[in-house]
């Protein structure tokens, strides 16, 4: 199935997964940082939250990597674009936009419920994908074992819902 | 500061190129129908541990300081926020990475969910004492864990 956004299908799966293997091992090894990037959006929150909870050294210390780091997702998302078909403004989402529907509006209100429990979970459970699921499990942290089993369990649930069941 | 954003960009590259930052295999992940996004995180996984294991013998960076990996504490926060974010993957079809590479890919929903994250990063943080006992989450200062 072709990409959303290049029209041509993925890369394969091994390849993929060896460059964020690569990727990871690099910032630990060059930096001495363990991957995590859902703590980015406390880094941002700590520019415009004055919360004791954003004072804290984790975040006082790791935005000097992370924030770097999420503006490079950003460019490295803005080059992929680029190098294919050539950047464009799109509000193509797939098998969202054949059973789903809705409008822009729709899709806008749809996206911001799930970036709330994005942002709040994640930040409740410590990571997300690639703090817990690849540094974490990694790491055999049972913390982030339990974690990635969650989250998980609640996007299978989610997803067989909303197209096996709801929008069948 | 360079180094960082050189890794993300390959980093957001390679989501972006291998379905990671894509909602149709997102949910063809949760649908158990694509394969993709489970050989994607198993090889990550698979060669990121050993290659820990090796780091962690050598005891040092490039730089010759000693490696330091901060543990993420257990808590109740990990099944119940795990749970929560699960949702909200499933329904942004993007965990945080994706996130910001979606931006950048140009789709414009993207900011809606990264608008999204932020208020609940944001009101996470702000109610942190209200929910730290009924999660046992550690004491402020630590927070749940960086990642």
């Amino acid at each position: 199935m072709p990409l959303i956004l290049t029209h041509v299908p993925p890369i394969h799966w091994a390849i993929a997964g060896a460059w964020i293997a690569a990727v990871t091992l690099c910032l630990l090894f060059l930096a001495n940082r363990r991957l995590g990037i859902s703590t980015s959006l406390e880094d941002v929150c700590s520019l415009l939250i004055a919360q004791p909870y954003y004072r804290r050294g984790a975040v006082r210390s790791g935005r000097k990597w992370r924030l770097p780091f999420v503006i490079g997702l950003v460019l490295g998302g803005f080059l992929s674009a680029l190098l294919s078909t050539g950047w464009s403004p799109t509000w193509d989402l797939g098998m969202f936009d054949d059973l789903i529907g809705f409008g822009h509006a729709g899709k806008v209100a749809w996206m911001f419920a799930g970036g709330l429990l994005i942002g709040f979970g994640t930040r409740l459970a410590g990571g997300c994908t690639s703090g817990h699921g690849i540094f974490g499990v990694s790491n055999l942290e049972l913390p982030s074992l339990i974690t990635t089993l969650s989250f998980m369990a609640g996007g299978i649930v989610t997803t067989q819902l909303v197209y096996r069941v709801i929008f069948h | 500061m360079l180094l960082f954003v050189l890794l993300g960009t390959i980093f957001g590259f390679i989501l972006s190129r291998s379905g990671a930052a894509d909602y149709n295999y997102i949910q063809g992940m949760f649908l158990f129908e694509r394969f993709q996004l489970y050989g994607i995180i198993g090889t990550a996984v698979a060669l990121t541990a050993p290659g820990l294991w090796i780091l962690k013998r050598f005891g040092r960076t490039v730089s010759g300081r000693p490696i330091e990996i901060e543990l993420k504490p257990l808590h109740r926060g990990n099944i119940a926020g795990g749970l929560l974010f699960g949702v909200g993957w499933s329904m942004a079809g993007m965990c945080p990475g994706p996130i910001f590479v979606n931006i950048g890919e140009g789709k414009l929903y993207a900011v809606a969910a990264l608008a999204g994250a932020l208020v609940g990063a944001g009101v996470f943080g702000t109610i942190y004492r209200r929910v730290q006992g009924p999660f046992r989450l550690p004491p402020l200062v630590l927070g749940t864990g960086e990642g």
